[in-house]
């Protein structure tokens, strides 16, 4: 009896972990050959199921095998679009801007799905024929997990065969090896590529019909399968087709075990798996040790030319300015504008600091994070355990969670930093969905509910205020508690910047922008490259704490979603749309993004679509961020006119701080009393 | 540069030099030249002279790299006496490269030590050998080009200069403010002739001028072993002959090791020549003696001469 429950379990593990294989060998290929990590191929898989649902309809009892047919190829075809509209001008780009790429276009996928076929999950049935169970030696098990397994293997040989005994195969290989090679051989090698991204966006396609038709279809399905399908293509090895079938056969029945024997730890268990993998093997089980070597030479992360056009005196009273303006901001509130107007700026500056965090890692040193959101996740949880379960104080909270976050960052950062590049991304996600997954585990951490009710004062030892308590007037201003609590932010985010603008002008910092020039060199200067990456990751963990603490004071609860890795993706748009390596640029980024998706999102239903285009264009066509526009424009201005100066010695007034001072207004205007989503 | 080897090298180093002059007849008597002697030789001389003055400053014994099935340097063992300016040569896939990546570690060996100074370094990480007076410059200039050519060469300042920082020094004091950093930036500066350039970006400098920052760099770790990847390929004559002169005039007194396809360069600025084919040291010796030898002329320069 135990024998069977175990052989269905096989099973079940079995059927998901076919459709896994078919959806990681799509990426792995596509990553293989294009070095592109492809989020979007979670929207694709999910795609492939909705436009089943859409094409079976009209065709009754023949409709899935219509569907199985037509969908991929839709499925396939907006992938060649994708790849021929957006991807393929970031080729030379470091792989990061695909990164970012796609996880703009998650934004827009998901969106459109919502609304053409809305929010709510969908029937979609296999057809009459492979439902019902069917015995086989006596034993009885559902005839469409068969059909899954067996159509889905025959799948995975027919890909292996394309790709190794065809001719389209071997160009396809070549050209991973050496595209200039193949495109001096006389093969349009681009055609390939957009052929192989539509090849894999099809086996996709297919995942999602065949999934979509045993477990239903519904908006999050794309959401929730990429980050597995992500840490079975980094545990088999990027870019092998070997090791996404293995990872995938694995992570599926290793998901279908857990979930029934030791239930503890489900969602878990492939996330450890993944990091113990990555740490004995760091390119993965079958993957190519020649694939690091080649990130290495990579083209490297396109930093904001910050004050192009500025002096520095100029640059340091705009910022002083700014600053002054911001502090001015509740005396206010009530009386020129909304109240709303202090909250909405509380928030921005809480992000501002995350992404300030940020890019003290990715800016500076290029180490791409995946997953800060667990460093601002585990410092606002920190910080509500220590005000509930050791004292209300707020100043201690906040000291607790920089130092709980802290020291989360240097275990991380010890156990991640020896991978590298793309790999490094993959595992700071893999820790933070680990996290993610376990404050659901805790009675301590509140589940799913996450943890409220705290009441912080202002002191020490029992000694202190409390901000709602008090009101300071003067005359006819009168600041409220959520303005002193404001100032408070303020306080800590621009003691934030000095800290790392200080840090950055100081030889540690410079030793972090030569590891980010080239991480070679600097060790061949005779730097150990490691330990500064170490240290400049806790420090940005540490960071990342003060304002998931800050986020927990003024909002009073946490939730598991604090660590999710949309937020962590969130926090990366922001540091590239204010344009990373300049430190005020991601905290400009942040102004924009929140205040935009603040006044969007009250307005327009769909905020993610008009958010997700604007970021991919963002990252097409201005990836220096918003911080190098003047400078960029100004450049090209010279260049129309034939005129001789550069953008780094045109010395033109204006300038990108200017800009920055315009977006700080537009945020202090948007006084609508929406609700803040985030 | 001749002469400059000879009044700098030590008793040993002379030992060798005659063994060496012999020529052809070498590889009986040379350590060194023979690769199955010397593993044996070496172990030896490791124990003894490692806390005494080794007169090599550079010293590989039994060096091996296999890649799979390929070896690419196999059971290597050269010693570059101090002051030495030693060329090592050899057909394309010869092992050259790899032999630097050896030595400077950034790879590691399958077999085989690594001696600087007669200090056992096959252990030792990339950044300690530096600190070891190890410095290397690339076949493809990899100078931080994002950065302003001053900075480049604070920061090779920076890196031998600042090891005794404190921490809050390191992480809170302006990098202007070192006095010593800033004097030694400027001065190799001045030596390599780019202090008008030194605020711009390094990007923006031509192919030559950025060789010369190579070259900076490499000077302001204050190096005793030097190790040139092909310093003038893709130069004209004139520009050879120039980057020539100025390393020349600004590593003198270092001992260097230079990889060049270029046989009448490496022919003229060598105290000695190594040739290496097919991953094994063929020869070693004075110019003239590899000249006149007939298993290089053979397998290098009546081969595939590039």
């Amino acid at each position: 009896m135990a024998g069977a429950a175990l052989a269905e379990q096989l099973l079940n593990g079995l059927t998901i972990g076919v459709v896994y294989v078919l959806i990681a060998a799509g990426l792995s290929i596509i990553f293989g050959v294009m070095d592109v990590i492809n989020f979007v191929h979670g929207e694709l898989f999910a795609l492939g199921a909705y436009f089943a649902f859409a094409l079976a309809a009209p065709f009754g009892g023949a409709g899935f095998w219509v569907a199985l047919v037509v969908s991929p190829l839709l499925v396939g075809a907006i992938g060649m679009a994708i790849e021929r509209l957006t991807i393929r001008p970031l080729y030379d780009r470091n792989p990061l801007y695909h990164i970012l790429l796609t996880f703009g276009l998650v934004l827009v996928v998901a969106d459109l799905v919502t609304i053409v076929w809305g929010r709510q999950g969908l029937p979609f049935s296999p057809p009459p024929a492979l439902s019902g169970p069917i015995s086989i030696f006596g034993f009885t098990y559902a005839t469409y997990n068969y059909f899954i397994v067996g159509s889905g293997a025959l799948l995975a040989l027919l890909a292996w065969y394309v790709l190794t005994r065809t001719r389209f195969g071997l160009i396809v290989r070549a050209g991973a090896q050496d595209r200039e090679m193949v495109r001096d051989l006389g093969i349009d090698i681009d055609r390939y590529y957009t052929l192989v991204f539509g090849f894999g966006a099809a086996l996709a396609g297919i995942a999602g019909v065949v999934l979509g038709a045993y477990q239903g279809i519904d908006p999050s399905m794309g959401s929730s399968v990429i980050i597995p399908a992500f840490v079975i293509v980094v545990l088999g090895g990027l870019g092998s087709f070997r090791g996404a079938v293995v990872g995938g056969l694995g992570v599926g029945i290793l998901q279908s075990l857990t979930r029934v024997y030791v239930p503890f730890f489900e969602g878990l268990v492939i996330y450890l798996l993944m990091i113990a993998v990555l740490l004995v093997r760091p390119t993965g089980l079958f993957g190519d040790p020649e694939w690091n070597a080649d990130a290495e030479t990579d083209a490297g992360l396109l930093v904001g030319r910050a004050g192009g056009l500025l002096d520095a005196r100029t640059r340091y009273r705009l910022g002083a300015a700014c600053v002054a303006l911001l502090a001015l901001v509740p005396l206010g509130a009530g009386r020129l504008y909304s109240p709303f107007v202090v909250t909405l700026l509380t928030d921005v500056l809480i992000w501002a600091l995350f992404a300030l965090s940020l890019d003290f890692v990715m800016g500076y040193a290029g180490l791409v994070s995946l997953g800060h959101a667990m460093f601002y996740g585990i410092g606002a949880y920190a910080a509500v355990l220590s005000l509930l379960h050791v004292d209300g104080s707020a100043p201690l909270a906040l000291v607790v969670a920089v130092a709980v976050a802290a020291a989360l960052a240097w275990v991380v950062g010890y156990l991640s930093i020896r991978v590298s590049g793309v790999y490094f991304a993959m595992i700071t996600l893999a820790f933070a969905q680990l996290l993610y997954n376990l404050v659901f585990k805790f009675d301590f951490t509140g589940g799913s509910d996450g943890l409220f009710g705290v009441d912080p004062y202002y002191g020490l030892g029992g000694v202190g205020v409390r901000l709602q308590e008090i009101q300071v007037g003067l005359g006819a201003v009168q600041i409220t508690g959520d303005g002193l609590f404001y100032y408070v932010v303020l306080a800590c985010v621009v003691g934030g910047y000095l800290l790392a603008r200080r840090v950055m002008g100081a030889p540690f910092g410079s030793v972090l922008r030569a590891i980010r020039e080239s991480e070679t060199r600097t060790s061949f200067i005779g730097y150990d490259v490691t330990t500064y990456k170490r240290r400049a990751f806790v420090a940005s963990g540490a960071l990342a704490g003060l304002s998931g603490g800050l986020f927990a004071l003024g909002e009073g609860f946490v939730a598991p979603s604090l660590l999710y890795w949309l937020r962590s993706g969130e926090v990366i748009v922001m540091t590239v749309l204010g344009g990373m390596g300049t430190l005020y640029g991601p905290m400009v980024g942040a102004g924009v993004y929140v205040t935009f998706a603040d006044l969007v999102s009250s307005d327009v239903a769909y905020w993610r679509l008009v958010l997700g285009s604007v970021f991919v264009l963002f990252v097409v066509f201005v990836p220096r961020g918003l911080v190098s526009l003047p400078a960029t424009l100004v450049s090209t201005l010279d260049r129309g006119r034939g005129g001789p100066g550069s953008a780094t010695d045109a010395r033109a007034d204006g300038g990108s701080l200017a800009r920055t001072e315009g977006d700080e207004d537009e945020e202090k205007e948007s006084g609508s009393a929406s609700e803040a989503t985030r | 540069m001749k002469p400059r080897a000879a009044s700098i090298v030590t008793d040993g180093g002379v030992d060798a030099e005659t063994n060496i002059d012999a020529g052809t007849d070498r590889a009986d008597e040379t350590p060194g030249a023979d690769n199955t002697a010397v593993v044996g030789e070496g172990e030896t001389s490791a124990e003894t002279q490692s806390d005494t003055a080794d007169p090599d400053a550079l010293r590989t014994e039994g060096l091996t790299r296999r890649f799979g099935e390929l070896v690419a340097v196999d059971d290597l063992s050269i010693a570059i006496p101090r002051g030495e300016f030693r060329s090592l040569i050899g057909p394309n896939g010869a092992g050259k490269t790899t032999t630097f990546d050896l030595i400077t570690g950034a790879l590691s060996p399958s077999a085989g030590r690594v001696f600087l100074d007669g200090q056992d370094v096959t252990a030792l990480p990339v950044a300690d050998r530096v600190h070891r007076g190890l410095a290397r410059s690339f076949q493809i200039t990899t100078v931080f080009g994002g950065l302003s050519v001053r900075e480049n060469v604070r920061l090779a300042a920076q890196s031998v200069l600042g090891t005794e920082l404190r921490p809050h020094e390191s992480l809170f004091r302006s990098t202007a403010s070192f006095e010593p950093m800033t004097e030694r930036t400027t001065a190799v500066l001045d030596r390599v002739e780019l202090r008008e350039r030194a605020d711009e970006p390094a990007r923006a400098l031509a192919y030559g001028d950025r060789r010369r920052l190579e070259l900076a760099i490499v000077l302001a770790t204050d190096p005793q072993v030097v190790l040139l990847d092909e310093p003038t390929a893709g130069m004209s004559a004139e520009e050879t002959r120039a980057t020539m002169a100025l390393i020349d005039d600004v590593l003198a007194d270092c001992t260097i090791l230079l990889v060049e396809h270029d046989i009448d360069l490496v022919m003229d600025v060598s105290d000695r020549i190594t040739v290496l084919h097919q991953g094994r040291e063929l020869a070693t010796g004075s110019p003239e003696a590899i000249a006149g030898d007939e298993s290089v002329q053979e397998a290098y320069l009546g081969g595939v001469r590039e």
